[in-house]
């Protein structure tokens, strides 16, 4: 081609896609950085072995209630089944936040104001970074899937489909959460100050660990939570994405099936516009 | 081309105020198609306020801009589209290889697939780095990261740079080097190049230079012109004799300063150095004459000498990020 020729190619005007163009190159740099990163596979890999072979199989025998010698389990699983699929929001969890670090990075080197100089709009900037992050915790969500055998967790296609999309659905809301927590962040003391006040506080609060409802037998009704506990579980909205996690996966709810994908829907909306509002001002 | 006469850059009364400080106050200036423009000032001048308001990043709180005749408050990103932009901190992608880097600007930049193959290998060729395509940007040395951006702004066909600070930190080597890049580029395409530096010995070959101080301009002229109208020539002489030093003292006493065994005679021009050598001309040993430097030009116009900053927070977190810092790079 010539130099001519080049040139006249390259100044037409913008196009819608031009922007795609531009959306799917911050998407592939997202997705690229993540696989590169070796520290954040490492903990996207041990964190499902932690919970799910050592906390999961260890409190398995644990989780039932034993009247007059009859054995039945609180709730009609396994400890490791009612688990698993909070160990997927775990996951994608961290990985979310730390896309929403990579966000910090961006801005305090420079990068980002290198891509706001391009003649991308904002909001395309923006879902680009955002539609990365929520396939690196996607892929993250899904390795836990690999221990799915360890759980004797029987995955049909269609469960896997509706996983799937609760997952996009969570990842997304999530990931617009953490680049709102990274544009109000003026200082940053590193990655452990997150885990230890963001995403730990809001997983041990979303009944992962434990079932929220003690009714489910009468051996469990005697044990009474405190109201703040239950309180601050039934606030966190957390809660009803792991419920419908669970309802995709293990086909149990503790709450109305709709609750978790409309809390996940208005999630993704609102944090999306927060962020979208927030990046316009950068 | 019709807008070949139009001026790359055209910069209207631009005031920005940050709280108290002014600043920019009132700066208005062109840059010529073509040239090489220098932004010449200390630290805190106000050089990467204006320059982040050419690049539209920044909004002046009154007076206008244009790139390319474009209004970069009206069509920021029509404006964005002709100017490429080398900022002072490093914003390559570590992660990423230069040939990564390279190709997620143009895709960014809307470039199509076969110009922008065509344009990376051009550009690597430009600052030699065709052999470091494949490497992560992150093993690359200062010098060699500032040749990519260069190459990484010019990606898109800008005609107009903006480069800010681009030879701080580098070694004298590597700063030759990117000037040396960039004079290239100037001649391959009619890149007009705008610089901020606070190096004065490298804008002596820049076509034009802008003393900026205080957020105010002070003076925009060629390098030569400005040391002819406000930089002073100096004759550094060593006499033979005591005797004769002390007339050479005693005959220019406005304008002589001993300088060890040397005088300095500051002012003059050519005929004050022959009506000199006619009068001492046989009864000194050495005489060498020192043309007017820009130094000498930037301490006339602002009454000081270029300073330099402590480092501030971003530095800090800079340094932070180096070491290692956690989920960064």
């Amino acid at each position: 081609m010539t130099d001519h020729a080049i040139r006249k190619v390259e100044r037409r005007p913008a196009v819608l896609g031009s922007w795609a163009t531009g959306l799917y190159a911050i998407w592939l740099r997202e997705v690229k950085r993540a696989i590169r990163d070796r520290g954040q596979l490492i903990g996207g890999v041990v964190r499902p072995l932690l919970y799910v072979l050592i906390m999961g199989i260890g409190l398995n025998p644990y989780f039932r209630g034993e009247i007059y010698g009859e054995v039945r389990f609180v709730v009609p699983y396994t400890y490791v089944q009612f688990l698993f699929p909070a160990v997927i929001a775990l996951n994608i969890m961290y990985t979310s936040v730390q896309s929403a670090v990579s966000v910090i990075w961006d801005r305090e080197f420079g990068f980002l104001r290198e891509v706001l100089v391009s003649p991308m709009p904002r909001v395309a900037i923006l879902t680009g970074k955002i539609l990365g992050g929520t396939t690196v915790a996607m892929f993250h969500g899904a390795l836990v899937l690999a221990l799915a055998r360890f759980a004797d967790l029987p995955l049909t296609l269609a469960d896997l489909a509706t996983g799937l999309s609760l997952m996009f659905l969570l990842a997304f809301a999530l990931t617009a959460l953490g680049v709102v927590i990274a544009n109000r962040i003026r200082s940053f003391e590193g990655f452990g100050v997150f885990s230890n006040v963001v995403i730990l506080p809001l997983y041990f609060l979303s009944s992962s660990i434990f079932p929220l409802d003690p009714s489910l037998t009468s051996a469990q009704s005697r044990v009474i939570y405190p109201e703040w506990l239950v309180t601050l579980i039934q606030i966190n909205p957390l809660t009803y994405a792991i419920d419908s996690l669970r309802g995709a996966f293990i086909h149990f709810h503790q709450f109305d099936w709709w609750l978790g994908p409309a809390v996940m829907i208005s999630m993704a909306v609102a944090f999306f516009l927060v962020a979208w509002h927030d990046f316009r001002r950068v | 081309m019709i807008a070949a006469s139009k001026p790359a850059v055209e910069i209207d009364h631009i005031s920005k105020r940050y709280g108290r400080t002014l600043a920019l106050d009132d700066v208005a200036f062109d840059v010529p198609r073509g040239t090489v423009f220098a932004l010449l000032g200390p630290n805190g001048a106000g050089k990467t306020t204006l320059l982040h308001i050419l690049c539209t990043i920044l909004a002046p709180d009154s007076g206008t801009a244009r790139i390319d005749g474009i209004d970069v408050r009206k069509d920021p990103l029509g404006a964005r589209r002709s100017l490429g932009v080398v900022f002072q901190e490093p914003s390559l992608d570590d992660r990423l290889t230069v040939e990564e880097n390279l190709e997620f600007h143009g895709m960014v930049y809307g470039v199509a697939k076969p110009v922008r193959r065509a344009r990376i290998a051009e550009m690597l060729k430009l600052v030699e780095l065709e052999k470091w395509r494949g490497t992560l940007a992150r093993a690359l040395s200062s010098g060699m990261k500032r040749r990519l951006e260069i190459a990484r702004a010019l990606i898109h066909d800008s005609r107009i740079l903006f480069l800010d600070e681009p030879t701080a930190g580098l070694d004298a080597q590597s700063r030759e080097r990117m000037w040396q890049y960039l004079r290239n580029a100037r001649e391959e395409r009619e890149l007009t190049a705008i610089v901020t530096t606070h190096y004065i010995e490298e804008v002596e070959s820049c076509d034009r230079v802008c003393i900026i101080d205080r957020g105010r301009i002070l003076a925009d002229d060629a390098p030569a012109a400005l040391k002819a109208r406000h930089g002073h020539e100096r004759l550094r002489v060593v006499a033979r004799d005591e005797a004769t030093r002390a007339e050479v003292l005693a005959a220019y006493p406005d304008i002589a300063a001993a300088q060890g065994e040397e005088i300095v005679l500051r002012g003059g021009g050519d005929a004050f150095t022959e009506s000199f050598l006619t009068r001492f001309g046989t009864r000194i040993r050495r005489l060498s004459i020192e043309e007017p430097s820009l130094e000498s030009v930037f301490l006339s116009l602002t009454g000081r000498e270029l300073r330099d900053q402590a480092a501030g927070a971003r530095e800090r977190t800079y340094e932070f990020g180096k070491r290692g810092g956690e989920h960064t790079r």
